[in-house]
């Protein structure tokens, strides 16, 4: 039983989590949330928005599941794997999921749009090929203050298209 | 959730109940932690993650469909027993609580634990007469949710017992329900009242119909005398749309503490 215990040292928890692939060893304060604690270690394509689980901008995928990262205790991730926005792709080579989403001119301020990307890619390892319905099903947790929600669910449906080597529809 | 000390993550219940029993750990039981992780009492030293117990199971067992409190909402909502239990109600039910990213989270267990008035399932559990297994110091028992709720000051579950899994009896499987939840957004997890319906169709007749009323107060609660409007009337050919619907809401005259004194038709269910 002691062994599944893990103990503060001077008000911090020291976690192991795969972070984008890579493991790592973090020191993580009691009390922290997983958004606040990745956005200290320099991830900071995790967006704080509402920080009350209601708006998504905080989105990460926890062991293949996209979550809210302001309502997941830090330490909750321990021993987890963990993708960020930051382990999809980079501007020279990015993800077919941001690709579409530039294509589709789905991204307006852009601040919600890490969220949206890391939900979609969790539809999207679940079910290669979503329906309309699936895609707002699985995106109603991402609020964009911009409002431009077509756009992404053409981009989300472009790129399960791209992934699946269909054609791809331009936006 | 500043004064944690501890962080557990056992891998039975036994461990998780004697963590929780143990004095000096001051442990709370968080599942999904969307209720709870935000505000997490100062007095709380350890925080006990159920997310490594077994009690993730959707099965059948003597006919009765059993989930373990583990479950996720997406879960509930995509599982094949589910989908066909009661005409999909649970799955239905499940599919309307908040958002994807909510639904990933929150379990069913949780929900039921800490039974905060818009919570979706116990109005729903409430409807289908289901059971909940606890597991308690002196072991484990199955209790309805009534008897549950009641029993708050002895029975905490997070805190002094631990809810493992939810019991809906194998008689419901073929009910017609209707699961209604009214809320400014589909996504919003406050809602102004949900309702279940609920009856056996038997030749053309209802019977056994029931309603169950959740968030306009702070625990669900049974309406007899909404059942008593449809059962013994001709059921409609598919559904309960329709007159069924409209007797029960006539028969939603809801009076006693903590709920409301005029009857509930015309006010919230247009």
């Amino acid at each position: 039983m002691k062994k599944d215990i893990l103990e503060t040292k001077k008000g911090n928890f020291e976690i192991t989590v795969t972070v984008n692939g890579e493991l790592k060893e973090l020191s993580v304060k009691n009390g922290e949330f997983l958004l606040d604690a990745l956005r200290r270690h320099g991830w900071k394509g995790t967006k704080k928005g509402c920080d009350t689980g209601d708006c998504g901008s905080c989105t990460v995928i926890l062991n293949g599941r996209a979550v809210l990262g302001c309502l997941v205790p830090a330490v909750a991730a321990h021993g987890g794997e963990l993708t960020t926005i930051e382990g999809l792709g980079t501007v020279r080579d990015p993800h077919p999921l941001q690709e579409a989403f530039v294509e589709a001119g789905a991204v307006q301020c852009g601040f919600c749009i890490p969220g949206m990307i890391l939900s979609s890619k969790a539809l999207l390892d679940r079910a290669p090929r979503p329906t309309e319905a699936e895609i707002r099903k699985a995106l109603d947790g991402n609020l964009c203050r911009c409002t431009g929600y077509v756009k992404q669910v053409e981009a989300v449906k472009n790129a399960s298209a791209r992934l699946a080597g269909g054609k791809r529809k331009r936006g | 959730m500043k004064n944690i000390k501890y962080y557990a993550r056992p891998s039975s219940v036994k461990d998780a109940l004697a963590l929780l029993l143990d004095r000096k750990y001051k442990a709370l039981a968080l599942a999904g932690g969307t209720l709870v992780a935000k505000t997490l009492p100062d007095s709380v030293e350890t925080y006990l993650d159920l997310k490594d117990l077994p009690l993730k199971g959707i099965k059948l067992q003597g006919g009765n469909l059993v989930i373990g409190a583990g479950a996720t909402f997406d879960e509930i909502d995509r599982d094949r027993l589910c989908r066909g239990w009661a005409g999909g109600i649970v799955s239905a039910a499940a599919a309307k609580c908040s958002s994807q990213l909510i639904r990933n989270m929150a379990t069913i267990g949780g929900n039921v634990a800490r039974p905060h008035s818009f919570n979706i399932f116990p109005v729903v559990l409430l409807g289908l007469d289901a059971r909940v297994r606890v597991q308690a110091k002196g072991g484990s028992r199955l209790l309805g949710l009534e008897e549950l709720y009641a029993a708050a000051p002895l029975l905490r579950p997070g805190s002094n017992c631990l809810i493992t899994e939810i019991v809906i009896p194998a008689a419901t499987k073929k009910w017609k329900c209707e699961f209604v939840k009214l809320a400014k957004t589909d996504s919003s997890w406050e809602s102004y009242v949900t309702l279940f319906f609920a009856a056996e169709r038997r030749g053309k007749a209802l019977s056994r119909a029931r309603v169950a009323v959740g968030a306009l107060s702070p625990r669900p609660f049974r309406a007899p005398r909404g059942g008593e409007g449809p059962a013994g009337r001709r059921g409609p050919r598919q559904g309960l749309r329709g007159r069924p619907r409209r007797r029960a809401r006539r028969g939603l005259r809801l009076r006693g503490v903590g709920q409301p004194a005029r009857p509930l038709r015309g006010r919230y269910l247009r």
